[in-house]
């Protein structure tokens, strides 16, 4: 086993225990969440409320566990979806070359081009507002980090003599892209990804503070800063806690993606230098 | 290079033409009846009546084919005749292109600020690649990557401007309500050009020259500042490009909190009230800029480093 540092290891625990948290809400959270307790408005944290009261006196840890799931869901939808197209066209942009591939190649280039807020904004003006329209604006632009890494991946792996070796002997196109392009392409997209969930988070929240993603009743860590935000300077711990959830997950796994995708650029380089942490 | 350019070009036109194609159908997808909307855009009174809609619509070519109406749509948009807002009721071009200024100076502001400070703290961190001082810079401007804006604003707010009183919390009137917003704004810009500065610096000490230059009697700071320096410049150029077109629609959100009037506020207002022909106007203008914007940027990295046009290949 090699040595992690201790900050990468602390970022997996505190990760692990966060999706544990909100995927346990319903049986973690003290209060229902949108239980009203008007005479506890605004309360500070302490006593039942362990991190205060909302406005209309809500809980603000079981809305915190019930708006982490709708965050976190979103986000990680988004990433698996986004993953799988990206990786898909990548893919195919590396095996079929030529025309298909210089067009996936500049449609990537003008959507990177494109402000990624404005084109949000735009699918929420011609869908409106929902989960699906929330999903497809994070998927339109989200593809595009992962058809690029994909593609340059696989490219990369399409010129080692192995597959050669195996197109020689014969083996079909869907062999050698299971067996040899897949698993050399899984641990920098895996390390992609785990970057790339950070980044939605951090999108699906902006989009429900603007009011464009989660739609009431249900409420995210976006929504549930915008909602305190009238209330900052009465009610402070109202914005720490929504925005300081979505800060430490967004941390923990830029973290850990960015040490998969060190190791993942140069292997040999990341275990020399783990060497010398060891 | 020529067909490079050529291409880059054409791949320009076509995202222009293919993203205002989108745009321009709005009115189409959008529920209600596509014609009531566009005849509000064009008539700046109310018409309520069947007949003068029927008349307005042939007068205005809204029977024609798709193509014909968007081609004559696009032809309006660039003499500057971007319809009416549906809900001011004033030219769409008076309000877009304001808004427009008043962004451009804040994202100019932002990142102009946020190269004052990633430049030395890159050069730094290159300086004492893998020491203490080096870690320390790289994990906390990385951690920048995970601060959302719709927080930090908040925050700064908070302390600056409710709690200290030194700020204003919202506006545009003065030179100090531009201090919270461009600092919102710069954050994460700060944390991308701190780290292609240091990147950027590492490979020009690694370079042949460096040795060269020292032997020629130049001393350690002189090395560095004429021959590192700016050679660590060259990948902090193309990602300023980058993010001074992204940032043109995406301070939506810094906008939104700060209540100042520029692009990213006219979208969100745009949309939130489906006030179609002003959504239209400033999709437009932002994407057809970012696209320029960019294919600029990528031109000039051509030329400043050459080898990216595979010469050593």
């Amino acid at each position: 086993m090699r040595k992690w540092p201790a900050i990468d290891a602390a970022a997996v625990v505190i990760l692990i225990l966060a999706v544990a948290a909100v995927a346990a809400a319903p049986w973690l959270a003290p209060f229902p969440p949108d239980a009203q307790n008007l005479a506890a408005r605004l309360a500070a944290p302490g006593g039942a409320h362990l991190l205060g009261t909302d406005h209309l006196g809500r809980d603000t840890l079981s809305r915190l566990l019930d708006g982490g799931r709708f965050s976190m869901l979103v986000a990680a939808l988004a990433t698996v979806l986004t993953g799988v197209i990206g990786l898909s066209i990548g893919i195919l942009s590396a095996r079929r070359k030529g025309w298909l591939d210089e067009f996936f190649t500049r449609t990537n280039d003008v959507l990177l081009a494109l402000p990624e807020m404005v084109v949000a904004l735009f699918i929420v003006a011609a869908m409106g507002t929902g989960f699906t329209s929330l999903l497809v604006a994070l998927t339109v632009t989200g593809w595009t980090p992962f058809a690029r890494l994909a593609r340059t991946l696989a490219y990369d792996v399409s010129a080692r003599g192995f597959v050669e070796a195996a197109r020689v002997v014969g083996c079909p196109p869907s062999f050698i892209i299971f067996r040899h392009v897949l698993p050399h392409l899984a641990a920098p997209m895996l390390g992609q990804a785990t970057l790339r969930f950070g980044q939605l988070l951090i999108s699906v929240g902006a989009l429900s503070y603007l009011g464009l993603g989660v739609q009431p009743p249900q409420s995210d860590w976006g929504s549930m800063l915008a909602a305190a935000q009238p209330y900052a300077e009465r009610a402070p711990w109202g914005i720490l806690a929504p925005g300081l959830a979505i800060f430490v997950i967004a941390l923990c796994v830029t973290l850990i993606g960015q040490r998969a995708a060190r190791r993942a650029a140069d292997p040999i380089d990341a275990i020399v230098m783990e060497g010398q942490h060891a | 290079m020529l067909t490079f350019l050529a291409k880059r070009t054409a791949t320009l036109v076509a995202a222009v033409l293919l993203s205002s194609y989108a745009v321009f159908l709005i009115p189409y997808v959008t529920p209600g009846d596509p014609v009531r909307k566009i005849i509000r855009s064009r008539v700046a009174g109310d018409v309520v009546d069947e007949s003068t809609v029927k008349a307005l619509s042939d007068s205005l070519g809204l029977q024609d084919p798709l193509p014909v109406q968007y081609l004559r749509w696009l032809g309006d948009f660039f003499t500057g005749d971007m319809g009416l807002s549906h809900i001011s009721r004033t030219p769409v071009a008076d309000q877009v292109i304001p808004a427009l200024g008043i962004t451009l100076s804040l994202v100019i502001v932002a990142l102009g600020t946020a190269v004052v400070v990633a430049l030395p703290l890159g050069i730094i961190a290159a300086l004492r690649q893998g020491g203490r001082t080096d870690k320390m810079i790289t994990t906390i401007t990385q951690s920048f990557i995970a601060m959302p804006e719709y927080w930090l604003a908040p925050l700064l707010v908070l302390v600056f401007a409710l709690k200290l009183s030194l700020l204003p919390s919202a506006g545009w009137s003065t030179p100090a309500s531009m201090v919270l917003p461009a600092a919102t704004l710069a954050l994460r810009p700060i944390s991308f050009f701190t780290s292609a500065v240091r990147s950027g610096v590492i490979d020009a000490l690694e370079a042949e020259h460096i040795p060269a230059a020292r032997a020629r009697g130049l001393s350690r700071t002189q090395t560095i500042l004429h021959h590192v320096v700016p050679n660590g410049l060259v990948p902090l150029s193309t990602l300023f490009a980058v993010w001074f077109a992204g940032l043109l629609g995406g301070s939506v959100i810094v906008e939104v909190i700060f209540a100042i009037p520029g692009m990213g506020r006219l979208l969100y207002d745009a949309v939130i009230n489906s006030d179609i022909p002003l959504a239209q106007g400033g999709v437009v203008l932002v994407v057809g800029l970012a696209v320029a914007i960019t294919t600029l940027a990528d031109f000039l990295h051509r030329i400043l480093s050459p080898k990216v046009g595979g010469t050593l290949a």
